[in-house]
């Protein structure tokens, strides 16, 4: 399936871009540009780990669509609960 | 009875007792025409009765018999947990009943406080309490009641997926139940109505004691969903016959299966407006405050993404009954079957895109509400198709008037009128006046009591399979007569007297003649329950035994074995190869790696009896159908929560009941986990799955599929909790509002710790599979000490935080921070412990051949990662 080494390479750039949200917070970026880009890093993340480490790239598609179908769910109820109130 | 057998025989149900061991009915001729999953066919399952009867002696594990008490307690055998969730039910409807009647009798006439038969402080309870136990603690267990013991049987399974957890469902919906009861003496149950709307369910309004009981009630109560949907999600998608696609699925399995996908995530979503809620009440978080930024609309938010689908949850398996009797009592397949059950996920799709029509009349904005106005009516429309597919299957077919039929054309009418009543309170403007009102109250009494009235029907149309016995036609018919006339004089003049405020004891004069119809209304419908407990009752016992089809033209499976079937439910594996159901008599070789659908073996229909008993011997072990650690844990729970209702702001109450409560906790702890360890650790085989049609996950084992499904239902919960973050900081203004740490170094490092603990749950999947026990067992320790150095790392963080003054009560802001990553480190705990117990079996060299464990443990623990990838950000950078 996938080598030590590339489970390892996946752990170094999670661990990387961990330290740049960081990073990004501390450089004085405009707020919603680093929101945007430390947003985007999470997001790259979790895809990684769920990817790779649970192995969703090597499963039937069917599981990804159900983890995708909860996330939906949430994200429905986050987003239009906040847009109600703007 | 008299009669008692040996404890080894493991025959199923209480009327076998008096027929003869191989059945009385023999030969039936098969019904034949239209079908749904192919077309029954009774004779294959009869002549091999005598073997029914030696698969059960093949099976002698002790297994008590239904007579024995112990059976009850242990039995994870679907049919059993199917008996006990609609007795169970049952019960509830008659405590739930029993206050229905007493708000019709305060309401019998207009009354002043002072003047009232309850006083005002217990009417607002047993409104609150009718609602919650009617909805939550008997309608929808009373249809899982049916789908316990019928799905397996219309899927050609064995049993659910997880029987264990089957078990667990049930007990944890009982003792949460009995957890409500308490509540009543814990100085009062909770008073706000089955809404629970904030602020008034916090303790600055609602302080006793029994209100957190209840919803603590509640939370156990959403436990035993969860555990349900994913049991039965596995088993639908994973245990089909072959051939059974779900394309030919009978109806009553589809309404089930989109139930339990609708349960899933709906529920997930009250677990965590529960969750929220518990912290507020008994740790003394702030969010549902009165000063908190849209903390009351926060509560309606998370209670209505549930609360919608959750009529749809209550309706859709009444849905399923109405469409499998109407089809075997007009011998007429469901006119445009295809389409009714498109519109059927349709309404399971959109009912999550409707929520805002019950908010209506809070501050959200114009644009939203339209939206939700639009969706609202949409949703409308695929009901309208399938009302009309009722209909015309009535129109085409030849109607026999039998009692489970009047039930489910009664529901009909009913569902007619409640769902049209419903669009009028789509209407933002019509809401504007009906909001509130008897309108509301009489129009969901129409949706969700004529829901309950197709399941009544139901409970007549299986009443034989389940006791082997005919209940007395003629009182059945009496028992609809009396519900319908009790119904429609209970509920019909609330839509008269629509401009009595709803929960409110005192209404204009001029309505008390409609009151008084109602009144007497309710009680004519609770006689007519009488009559149908009298009849069920003495039936089961003494009436008439009934064949295993006493339906001409029933079309789905379980009408083709014995009534009540055999423990195993059928002679041999069912397959719908050949378009109608049979029943091969070779057993499947199901290996755990290769079981996805592709592993059955060579298939030799004509295979004798004994040849089949010889393959069962070679490759099939006997199923296991006992635990007590379902009631163990259930009990451990009970008690465990009982004692955590004692919390008030984060300490027990004070006093002697604050020590009862405080040692209630601690013992209720203790025993919950020791059931778990002793669960883990017991042998036990479920059945597998994969043996017939398996979409989508064909491939992919039962405990996997049931893994990511419960992950799914977690990411909801998450997204809850996280969701009430981003609500709460949108209204009090985002970028005014400061991180609570001030310094996010804790948090990147926290971050490296738990990626890090993440890769080692990797290495240690490798080192299983490369069958290394100690580079397990020091992949799993290094992951151990990880997480105890997260847990250490954050315990030094919020020490700090409280020394600055900061706790989980200071304002919404603190709350969020701490509730949310409270629970991140409750799941990193649950984490810590499988770990501990993995290490300890992994020391003893297991999951050397078998990896799953370690497999699926790794799908939970990543999953906690990555919800800290975004909780780091969310709460120290941003």
């Amino acid at each position: 399936m996938v080598s030590t080494k590339l489970y390892t390479a996946i752990y170094v750039v999670l661990f990387v871009s961990a330290t740049i949200q960081v990073l990004v917070e501390f450089a004085g970026l405009a707020y919603w540009t680093a929101f945007a880009v430390i947003i985007v890093l999470s997001a790259v993340k979790a895809i990684l780990v769920a990817a790779y480490f649970q192995h969703l790239r090597f499963e039937p598609r069917s599981l990804t669509y159900l983890v995708v179908t909860g996330l939906l769910a949430a994200l429905a109820l986050t987003l239009a609960a906040s847009y109600s109130i703007l | 009875m008299s009669e008692r057998r040996p404890p080894t025989d493991t025959d199923d149900g209480t009327a076998g007792e008096s027929l003869p061991d191989d059945g009385t009915v023999g030969e039936r001729v098969p019904d034949g025409g239209m079908t749904d999953g192919g077309t029954t066919d009774g004779g294959t399952a009869h002549s091999d009765r005598t073997f029914v009867s030696g698969e059960h002696d093949a099976d002698g594990h002790a297994f008590p018999s239904t007579s024995e008490i112990r059976r009850w307690l242990v039995t994870t055998n679907h049919k059993d947990v199917g008996i006990l969730y609609v007795v169970t039910s049952l019960f509830f409807l008659l405590l739930g009943g029993v206050l229905a009647l007493l708000i019709r009798v305060q309401l019998w006439a207009p009354r002043a406080v002072g003047e009232t038969i309850l006083n005002p402080a217990a009417y607002n309870q047993a409104v609150s309490a009718h609602g919650l136990l009617m909805v939550f603690w008997f309608l929808s267990p009373f249809a899982f009641g049916f789908a316990n013991y019928v799905v397996p049987l219309q899927i050609g399974a064995k049993d659910l997926a997880f029987p264990r957890l089957n078990a667990l469902s049930y007990w944890l919906y009982l003792a949460s139940g009995l957890l409500f009861a308490v509540s009543f003496f814990q100085g009062g149950t909770f008073a706000g109505g089955w809404t629970m709307y904030a602020p008034l369910n916090v303790p600055t309004f609602m302080p006793d004691v029994g209100a957190s009981t209840a919803v603590l009630a509640l939370v156990l109560f959403v436990t035993s969903v969860t555990v349900s949907s994913v049991n039965f999600i596995t088993t639908i998608h994973r245990m089909r016959a072959e051939g059974l696609t779900l394309r030919n699925l009978p109806l009553f399995t589809w309404t089930i299966l989109l139930t339990v996908w609708m349960m899933l995530f709906a529920f997930a979503a009250l677990l965590a407006a529960l969750l929220i809620l518990s912290s507020d009440r008994l740790l003394g978080t702030t969010y549902f405050a009165l000063e908190s930024p849209g903390g009351s609309l926060l509560w309606t938010h998370l209670f209505w993404f549930f609360g919608h689908p959750e009529v749809y949850i209550v309706f859709f398996p009444a849905l399923g009954v109405m469409a499998e009797t109407f089809q075997t009592f007009t011998g007429r397949r469901i006119v445009g079957r295809k389409w009714f059950i498109a519109a059927m996920i349709l309404v399971a799709l959109q009912s999550f895109v409707v929520w805002m029509h019950h908010m209506f009349l809070t501050s959200i904005n114009l644009q939203i509400k339209t939206l939700f106005m639009v969706t609202t009516i949409g949703i409308s429309l695929p009901f309208d198709l399938m009302v009309f597919a009722l209909i015309y299957t009535m129109i085409k077919g030849r109607i026999r008037f039998t009692t489970p039929f009047l039930f489910t054309f009664g529901a009909l009418l009913l569902f007619i009128i409640g769902g049209i009543t419903g669009v009028f309170l789509g209407a933002v403007v019509l809401d504007y006046e009906f909001r509130g009102t008897y309108w509301v109250v009489a129009h969901f009494h129409y949706v969700m009591v004529g829901g309950v009235t197709a399941l009544v029907g139901g409970l007549y149309y299986w009443f034989p399979k389940m006791t082997g016995r005919m209940y007395d036609e003629f009182l059945g018919k009496l028992h609809f007569g009396l519900y319908f006339v009790g119904f429609n004089l209970l509920y019909f003049p609330m839509f008269v007297a629509w401009q009595t405020p709803r929960r409110v004891f005192d209404y204009a004069p001029g309505l008390a003649p409609w009151h008084k119809l109602a009144t007497i209304g309710g009680f004519v419908l609770a006689a007519s329950f009488v009559v149908m407990f009298y009849n069920l009752t003495k039936s089961a016992f003494a009436g008439d035994p009934a064949e295993d089809n006493p339906w001409a033209y029933s079309t789905t499976a379980e009408w083709a074995i014995p009534s009540p079937p055999p423990l195993e439910n059928f002679p041999g594996v069912p397959t719908y190869r050949d378009g109608t159901l049979s029943f091969r008599s070779d057993a499947p070789q199901l290996t755990a790696e290769a079981d996805g659908g592709t592993a059955v073996g060579s298939t030799s229909s004509a295979t004798p009896p004994a040849a089949y008993d010889a393959a069962r011997e070679a490759h099939d072990e006997p199923a296991s159908h006992a635990s007590i650690w379902p009631l163990a844990l259930s009990v451990g729970m009970f008690v465990l929560f009982f004692g955590l209702s004692g919390l008030r702001g984060g300490s027990f109450v004070s006093g002697a009941m604050g020590a009862v409560y405080l040692a209630s906790s601690a013992v209720g702890g203790a025993v919950t986990f020791g059931s778990l360890l002793l669960w883990a650790l017991e042998p036990f085989d479920a059945p597998a799955g994969g043996f017939g049609e398996a979409w989508p996950f064909a491939g992919v084992e039962n405990g996997k599929v049931g893994m990511w499904v419960f992950l799914a239902s977690d990411v909801v919960l998450f997204g809850g909790v996280i969701g009430a973050y981003v609500f709460t900081r949108v209204a009090f203004g985002w970028t005014g509002w400061e991180p609570i740490p001030t310094d996010p170094i804790p948090g990147l490092l926290n971050t490296y710790i738990l990626l890090t603990s993440s890769f080692t749950v990797v290495l240690a999947l490798v080192a299983a599979e490369k069958r290394s026990r100690m580079g397990v067992v020091a992949s799993l320790v290094a992951t151990f000490l990880l997480g105890v150095g997260f847990l250490v790392n954050k315990g030094i963080e919020w020490q700090h935080l409280f020394h600055e003054g900061l706790w989980l009560s200071t304002n919404v802001r603190s709350s969020t921070f701490f509730l949310t990553t409270g629970l991140h480190a409750a799941h990193v705990i649950v984490g810590l412990l499988i770990t501990l117990f993995l290490v300890a079996r992994a020391w003893r060299g297991a999951y050397l051949d078998d990896s799953q464990t370690v497999e699926y443990f790794g799908l939970y623990w990543h999953f906690v990662d990555i919800v800290w990838l975004f909780l780091f950000p969310l709460f120290y950078i941003l």
